[in-house]
């Protein structure tokens, strides 16, 4: 069958449901689709400028298959490139991140220079090169498109998309809301954790905005919390929010076009998040409805198709790599404003290491709640994943007035975060890009 | 700096492992300080971990022994799904080499292997401990344990009882 027939047969958008056919998690063909229309097809995030701070500093990562790295340049600006040698093609920029004041393949002895341009070809003179100025055709085939939003760097292998902010559309005052918490920006803080699903890509992109699990997922991470700070009696920062987990508190689902999906839910206590102290400084810049946004809620914000940007308790960044249909590799860092005080980084890190690892208390749970859905998709006799919550009482575009407060305005929206209405836009999007790909068309 | 084989101090190290895979939670707890730390720090790059664990990111951190008894009323609550059914373990530690002693207690080290079999399929992952003991009124204890955990690229939840 054709991918057209395929994919069209995949999503059922009847009047009163909307269903996935779970093949979409397995099928290698439209993973395949995915890596060359997706991954390989358009923007995707590639790491954060605080990585890359110092002339020389570089991030490697893939996009898609293709291995690629990420260099600030002597004059600030960022390239990307194919991390291969354009000699014999041996992988070139070495680390998972470093310094380089060039990049010299360990094969050969070729030298690169930030810009991607062959500096040094090494016994050049007796390599019988039939044209004398063969080093200029040897330079790196660069990333066509890398543009930065707010610190969040991105880049296409795909030269002909539109501009990065058109893609990322209204998510954009969700980034900024993060970002406007030091007048400095945010960084990166060091270490890391990676980690290998036995799942589908999209799996990871639908769990990290899922705001229906966590009554229930959840629920014992609340209980051995609240049992913690009981027996301690711990105040301030090091306590948590485990009442907002099992509580009803107001909330929401977007979805932002583009296949960007956000959730936020309203702290039961904001004073316990590590931004609190800073309230005072941030209402002199702040509209009182972007210092609501900030303080009052927490935001879990997925942009297509391989980065949650999340501020809860703590702050995150998480990337998502799919490997093959049914595996994919995440990996988590913990982002924060520069300059904000040790008391607050120290709470934002452990709140951080409780819930948001596989090492921790939380993602573990969410890790093993992912997995059963793939354990449970080889029951292909059973076709069909259910989005239905939120049918009724989706609200479209402007007519969201708390969103147009800060100059956001989503596609569509819900008044509850245990809808899936924002899984739509997810997946016509996905469907989209996979039909308007050259390769399909 | 000399190092030696102490036959208390491995032990206590062996007895650790040997509670943790027959899940003797409770008389594992017991091996602890009530101020014990309990450190897992994360990889920086290929070759450092983190060393500040205030400042940077752990993979576990924590800073007394309920933090340990946290973990362990989160797995019997049943209510944990990377919890029910628990992985099953084997703690391969080598040999407990004494590396220090100071009016803080006894330093030691040790490398482990730990073998996991579970609904996930079988892992094994391996590293080191670095250990302060302390010498109290119910013997020997452990008040201080860094575990460096080589595999950076992680298969399954990682709970205290895998490593």
């Amino acid at each position: 069958m054709a991918l057209q027939d395929k994919l069209a047969a995949l999503v059922d958008e009847g009047k009163d449901a909307f269903r996935v056919d779970r093949s979409v998690y397995f099928d290698p063909e439209i993973f395949e689709a995915e890596l060359a229309s997706i991954f390989e097809g358009g923007w995707i995030y590639l790491c954060h400028e605080s990585q890359i701070a110092s002339a020389g500093d570089y991030f490697t990562t893939r996009m898609g298959r293709q291995p690629v790295f990420v260099v600030r340049r002597r004059n600030g600006e960022i390239g990307a490139f194919i991390n291969a040698c354009a000699h014999r093609g041996a992988t070139l920029a070495l680390h998972e991140h470093g310094n380089a004041g060039a990049f010299t393949c360990r094969f050969h002895g070729w030298s690169f220079a930030h810009d991607g341009r062959c500096i040094r070809i090494k016994n050049e003179e007796t390599g019988g090169y039939a044209n004398p100025a063969c080093r200029d055709e040897f330079s790196l085939t660069p990333v066509p498109r890398v543009e930065s939003y707010r610190g969040f760097v991105f880049g296409s292998l795909r030269a002909d998309v539109g501009p990065l902010g058109d893609m990322l559309g209204p998510t954009r005052p969700w980034i900024d809301l993060m970002v406007d918490q030091s007048p400095q920006g945010l960084e990166i803080l060091p270490g890391a954790s990676t980690y290998v699903i036995h799942g589908n890509w999209k799996m990871q992109a639908e769990n990290g905005v899922d705001g229906y699990h966590v009554s229930t997922v959840h629920k014992v991470f609340a209980q051995t919390l609240a049992q913690r700070e009981a027996k301690l009696g711990l105040s301030g920062l090091q306590r948590t929010e485990h009442g907002r987990i099992t509580g009803n508190v107001a909330s929401a689902g977007y979805d932002f076009g583009h296949g960007h999906m956000a959730i936020w839910a309203t702290h039961s206590d904001p004073t316990k998040r590590p931004v609190y102290a800073e309230r005072e400084r941030l209402a002199q810049t702040m509209s009182p409805a972007q210092l609501d946004w900030l303080l009052n809620r927490g935001r879990n914000l997925y942009l297509f198709p391989n980065v949650l940007l999340m501020d809860n308790p703590s702050t995150q960044v998480r990337t998502i790599q799919p490997i093959s249909p049914d595996r994919a590799e995440v990996t988590v860092r913990c982002i924060a404003p520069i300059g904000e005080n040790r008391e607050a980084r120290a709470a934002r890190l452990r709140k951080f290491e409780d819930f948001y690892l596989t090492t921790g208390m939380a993602t573990s749970d969410d890790l093993a709640a992912l997995e059963a859905t793939h354990a449970g998709g080889y029951g292909r006799a059973a076709r069909w994943n259910h989005f239905a919550r939120g049918a009724v009482g989706t609200m479209h575009g402007a007519e969201n007035a708390d969103a147009m407060a800060i100059g956001c305005e989503p596609d569509s929206s819900t008044a509850n975060w245990d809808h899936e209405t924002f899984y739509h836009g997810f997946y016509r999007y996905w469907k989209k890009r996979l039909l308007d790909s050259p390769e399909v068309r | 700096m000399s190092t030696r084989i102490d036959s208390a101090v491995s032990a206590l190290v062996l007895d650790e492992a040997r509670l943790i895979d027959q899940k003797r939670w409770a008389e594992w707890l017991m091996l602890y300080t009530e101020d014990a730390v309990f450190w897992m720090p994360s990889w920086k790059d290929e070759t450092h971990t983190t060393d500040d664990p205030e400042l940077q990111l752990n993979l576990i951190y924590l800073p007394n022994r309920q933090g340990l008894e946290d973990r362990i009323y989160r797995i019997e609550t049943g209510d944990s799904f990377a919890s029910v059914p628990l992985d099953r373990t084997t703690h391969v530690v080598g040999g407990a080499l004494v590396t220090g002693e100071s009016p803080a207690g006894i330093q030691a080290w040790a490398g482990w292997i730990v073998h996991t079999y579970g609904y996930r399929g079988t892992t094994t992952r391996s590293g080191s401990y670095e250990y302060l003991l302390r010498e109290t009124a119910e013997g020997l204890r452990i008040a201080r344990k860094k575990v460096v955990m080589i595999d950076d690229r992680l298969e399954g939840a990682v709970d205290v009882y895998h490593v």
